[in-house]
């Protein structure tokens, strides 16, 4: 298992356009990619759990993963917060 | 006659309602990538001719978002359905919308999930138009449109099929 912190800057957090990408880079990935916010935790591939979740700017997310291609994930995933979130 | 379309008509298939009466239009025209290049999922989008935004199916409302500008209902048969009242509405901060519904609540379609007093929202400066989107359209071999043109709330709007 590999995690990450991450504090979002994207103005509207993780809502409908950067959810929308996330859950396709998450897709990717054969390992569980999860997300964690707040004591919530939700299924990165999964929009609406993901949405649900609130994550506003300034807030941490820790990013979890779990499975075979863990290591690509690790770094496909951080890359992808750095770009979009 | 109603066997002749049944079995005749594409009248099979889950149907997705219009959570609000307005104008049907093909989600290609919302005027926003997010929703026209599909990366939420498929759907159709209404352009909104009043300010109660109801259950598109019978379902358990998944989310409402705090700020009441989108809600999620999922379908009793598991279609996933987001509702987003309006464009960069998140923006607004709750002002204008008024939740009536909270999550893991029981619905049935028609049921009021959110009032969005639209002409405000409108004067505000944001375009109302209101995509309604399957978030799971992965597992479905097809989720079609109906023809775009006016809609009363609950007119079937979305077709799908597994």
């Amino acid at each position: 298992m590999k995690e990450f912190q991450y504090v979002i800057q994207d103005p509207v957090g993780i809502h409908a356009r950067p959810a929308g990408l996330l859950v396709r880079k998450a897709a990717e990935y054969k390992c569980q990619v999860t997300i964690t916010s707040d004591g919530k935790s939700a299924d990165a591939k999964k929009l609406l759990k993901l949405m649900s979740l609130g994550v506003k700017q300034g807030m941490e997310v820790t990013c979890t993963l779990e499975g075979e291609d863990e290591d690509a994930a690790y770094e496909g995933m951080q890359q992808f917060f750095k770009e979009n979130l | 006659m109603k066997l002749f379309q049944n079995l005749f008509a594409k009248d099979n298939g889950i149907k997705v309602g219009a959570p609000v009466s307005g104008r049907l239009v093909s989600i290609k025209e919302v005027n926003d990538p997010t929703f026209s290049d599909e990366i939420l999922g498929k759907g159709a989008a209404v352009i909104p001719a009043g300010n109660r935004i109801c259950a598109p199916v019978d379902g358990t409302v998944t989310t409402v978002f705090p700020t009441g500008h989108a809600a999620a209902v999922t379908s009793d048969d598991g279609v996933e359905i987001l509702i987003h009242v309006g464009l960069d509405t998140v923006k607004l901060n709750g002002e204008h919308f008024t939740i009536h519904a909270s999550e893991g609540q029981k619905v049935k379609r028609g049921d009021l999930l959110l009032e969005a007093d639209i002409e405000q929202i409108k004067a505000a400066g944001y375009d109302t138009i209101t995509p309604v989107i399957v978030c799971n359209s992965d597992e479905f071999a097809e989720v079609a449109a109906g023809e775009a043109g006016d809609v009363a709330q609950g007119d079937d709007i979305l077709t799908l099929n597994k």
